[in-house]
C-alpha cells in the first residue's frame, strides 16, 4: 500500500478544467468572490448598523 | 397546517424517497454503493455537499440565531472558500489517483495501519454519536410546533433516509441530496418573498432593514480581534478555515461526496462551486431571521417562541405572574412598535437629529422590552434550566403567518434538509465500518459481493442505531450538548494528521501517532482550563500534531 500511495502521488499533468482557462485562475475566481464579499459585508455593516 | 400544507408535505417526502430508490435501484457493485461508480458531474457533486452540511438545525438555528444575536455568525463561513481551494489543489487529486473508497485508506499506505485504523475510529465514533443528534434535534422542534409526538417525527425521517440509502448507497443518496437542496432552497426563498410582502403596508422593505440594524441584528462584520470571540473576522477566517479543511478534507461524510466524481475536474469544480455559494447562502438564511426580526418590531411576538414551554408556564404554579408578564409585554411591544415607526418616519423625511433621536428611543423600548421577557424567562427555567427558545423563532412565524402551502413547503424543507444530511452520514459511517475495519481487519479477501452485501447491511444498522439514539436522546440531557461539542475536540487532531500526510513526506508513522496524541492533549487542556473560542481549537490542534510530529520524527528515524 505504500509503495502504491509513492507512486500514485508523483506529480502528473493536471486535468484542465472544463471551463477558465486554468484551474489556477478558477482559484482566484472563488478567493477574489471572497474577498468582493467581505467588503460588501463591510459596507452593509457599516450602512445598516 | 391546512389541507394543502399537508399535501405538500407528504408530497415533498413520499416524492423525494421514490426519486431516491429509483435512482438507487440500478446499484449493482460495492463501488456503485459507496461512490456511485464514481460517475457523477460537478453539479450533482456540489449540491451534494451543500446538502450534507446543511442540516435542518442550519435551517432552524441559523435564522434564530439572527433574530437574537445578528448576523455575525456568517464570519464563521468565511474560511470556506481558501479550505475549498486547498482540498481541491491537495486532497481531490490523491484521492481519486488512488481510487480509494474512504479517506482513512490513504493514511495507510501514507503512514501505516494504526494511524488509518485510529482515524477511522475516531471518525466512527463521533459521527456515530452525532449522527443520532442530528436526528434527535430537528425532530424536537418539528414536533413541538407541528403537535407531533416526537417519536413519530424521528420514525419518519429515519424510516424515510432507510429506504433509500441502505439499498441505493451513495447513488441514491448523491441523487436526493441534489433535488432535496434545490426543494431546501425554494422553500426559503418562497418563504422571504412572502416575509417580505407581509411587512405593513407603511413600512418598506429598506426601511425594516434599517430599524433591525439600528438594533443591532445586521452586524455581519467585526473586524476586532478577540480569541475567546468566535464571531470575528479572524477567528472566522483562520478557525473556520481549519474547521472546513478538517470537515470537507477529512470527514468522509463529505470526502464520500467528491468520491463519486467522474473525475478530479468534477469533484474539484463541485468543491469550488460551494467555495462561491455558501457563503451568500448562509447570508441569504441569516438575513432570513434578520427580516423576521424586523417583521415582529412592527407585529406582536410571543413573549418565549417554544409553544409548549409557554403553555406549561401559562398553567404552573407561577400562571398569574406569567399572565401578568405577558401583559407588561404587549404594553413594552406597543412603546417599541410607535418607537419604530417613529424612527422610519424620521428617516423617510431626511431628518437625520430626528432618526438619531427615534434611535435611541427605539434601542431604549427594546431595552424594556427584553427586560420584561428576561421575568418570562425566569418563570420558565423552574421546568427547564437553560431556556432557549432561538430555534423556534422561525418555525413560529412560518406556521402562523405563511399562507397555505408555503408552510408545508417550509416544513418540507426542514424535513428534507434533515434527510439529506443524515442520509449521507449513515452513507459514510457504513463504507468506514465495512472498508476501514471489516475488510481491513476483520475479514480480509472476502469477495467483492460479500462487502457489497455488508455495506447495505451496515448502512441499516447504523440508521437503526441513529433512530434508536435519537429516541433515548431526550433522556440525555447534558449529554447532548457534549456530542455536539465532541467534533470540535477532535476534528484539529485529525487534520492535523491529513496535513502531516499531504505536506510532510519524510514524517513517518510513528511520529505521526505521536504528534496526534499531543496535540490531543493540548486541545483538551485548551477546552477544559481555558476560555478560547472553539473554533481556534482547530488551528491549535492540527498545528500541535506537525509540530510534535516533526520534533519526534528524526528520533524514531533513528530507532530503525
Amino acid at each position: 500500500m505504500r509503495s502504491r500511495a509513492n507512486e500514485i502521488e508523483k506529480p502528473h499533468a493536471d486535468e484542465a478544467p472544463p471551463f477558465g482557462r486554468s484551474w489556477a485562475t478558477l482559484y482566484v475566481v472563488v478567493l477574489a468572490t471572497l474577498a468582493i464579499l467581505v467588503a460588501l459585508f463591510y459596507l452593509f455593516t457599516r450602512t445598516f448598523g | 397546517m391546512r389541507p394543502l400544507d399537508w399535501t405538500v408535505l407528504f408530497a415533498a417526502l413520499a416524492g423525494i424517497v421514490a426519486y431516491g430508490l429509483w435512482k438507487g435501484r440500478r446499484t449493482r457493485d460495492l463501488e456503485d454503493f459507496l461512490v456511485a461508480s464514481r460517475r457523477q458531474r460537478w453539479h450533482h457533486v456540489a449540491l451534494s455537499i451543500m446538502a450534507t452540511q446543511a442540516s435542518a438545525i442550519t435551517f432552524l438555528s441559523t435564522p434564530g440565531q439572527a433574530f437574537s444575536d445578528g448576523m455575525r455568525f456568517v464570519q464563521i463561513y468565511l474560511g470556506l472558500p481558501i479550505a475549498m481551494v486547498v482540498i481541491s489543489i491537495t486532497a481531490v487529486p490523491i484521492y481519486h489517483r488512488l481510487k480509494v473508497y474512504t479517506a482513512y485508506e490513504y493514511l495507510e499506505g501514507r503512514f501505516d495501519l494504526k494511524t488509518r485504523t485510529l482515524a477511522a475510529l475516531l471518525f466512527l465514533a463521533l459521527r456515530g454519536l452525532s449522527t443520532g443528534v442530528s436526528i434527535y434535534a430537528p425532530s424536537l422542534i418539528l414536533s413541538v410546533i407541528m403537535g407531533w409526538d416526537i417519536r413519530v417525527v424521528i420514525l419518519i425521517i429515519g424510516a424515510s433516509v432507510m429506504l433509500y440509502a441502505s439499498t441505493g448507497g451513495a447513488r441514491a443518496v448523491d441523487n436526493a441530496n441534489f433535488l432535496q437542496f434545490l426543494i431546501i432552497m425554494g422553500g426559503m426563498i418562497v418563504a422571504f418573498v412572502t416575509l417580505v410582502r407581509l411587512l405593513p403596508a407603511d413600512v418598506s422593505f429598506l426601511e425594516a432593514t434599517h430599524v433591525a440594524g439600528n438594533l443591532g441584528r445586521l452586524n455581519a462584520i467585526d473586524f476586532s480581534f478577540d480569541i475567546h470571540n468566535q464571531y470575528n473576522f479572524w477567528s472566522g477566517l483562520v478557525g473556520g478555515c481549519f474547521l472546513s479543511l478538517s470537515y470537507f478534507g477529512t470527514d468522509q461524510s463529505q470526502v464520500q461526496r467528491y468520491l463519486t466524481g467522474e473525475s478530479v475536474a468534477q469533484s474539484r469544480l463541485g468543491l469550488l462551486f460551494n467555495g462561491l455559494v455558501k457563503v451568500p447562502m448562509q447570508f441569504f438564511i441569516l438575513f432570513i431571521g434578520a427580516a423576521v426580526f424586523a417583521f415582529y418590531q412592527f407585529t406582536q411576538p410571543p413573549v418565549f417562541f417554544n409553544p409548549v414551554e409557554t403553555e406549561r408556564a401559562r398553567t404552573g404554579q407561577h400562571a398569574a405572574q406569567f399572565r401578568a408578564i405577558e401583559s407588561d409585554y404587549a404594553s413594552a411591544f406597543e412603546a417599541k412598535r410607535a418607537a419604530a415607526l417613529n424612527y422610519v418616519g424620521a428617516l423617510r423625511t431626511g431628518d437625520t437629529a430626528g432618526a438619531d433621536a427615534a434611535a435611541q428611543e427605539l434601542k431604549a423600548a427594546e431595552v424594556r422590552a427584553d427586560t420584561v421577557r428576561a421575568g418570562a424567562v425566569e418563570i420558565i427555567k423552574e421546568f427547564d434550566a437553560k431556556p432557549s427558545d432561538a430555534n423556534y423563532v422561525f418555525l413560529t412565524f412560518v406556521t402562523r403567518y405563511l399562507p397555505a402551502g408555503v408552510v408545508g413547503l417550509v416544513l418540507a424543507a426542514v424535513f428534507l434538509a434533515s434527510m439529506s444530511s443524515t442520509a449521507s452520514e449513515w452513507s459514510a459511517l457504513a463504507s468506514t465500518t465495512v472498508i476501514d475495519i471489516q475488510r481491513r481487519l476483520v475479514k480480509r479477501d472476502a469477495g467483492e459481493r460479500y462487502y457489497f452485501v455488508s455495506s447495505k447491511l451496515a448502512t441499516a444498522l447504523w440508521g437503526l442505531f441513529a433512530v434508536s439514539f435519537a429516541q433515548y436522546a431526550g433522556h440525555l440531557g447534558s449529554l447532548i450538548e457534549a456530542v455536539n461539542r465532541l467534533g470540535s475536540l477532535f476534528y484539529g487532531t485529525i487534520l492535523g494528521i491529513f496535513l502531516l500526510a499531504f505536506y510532510f513526506k519524510r514524517v513517518g508513522g510513528t511520529a505521526a501517532f505521536a504528534g496526534a496524541v499531543a496535540g490531543e492533549l493540548v486541545v483538551l487542556y485548551c477546552f477544559f482550563f481555558t476560555q478560547i473560542a472553539y473554533l481556534w481549537f482547530n488551528v491549535i490542534g492540527a498545528l500541535i500534531v506537525i509540530a510534535a510530529a516533526l520534533a519526534v520524527n528524526p528520533l524514531t528515524r533513528r530507532q530503525k
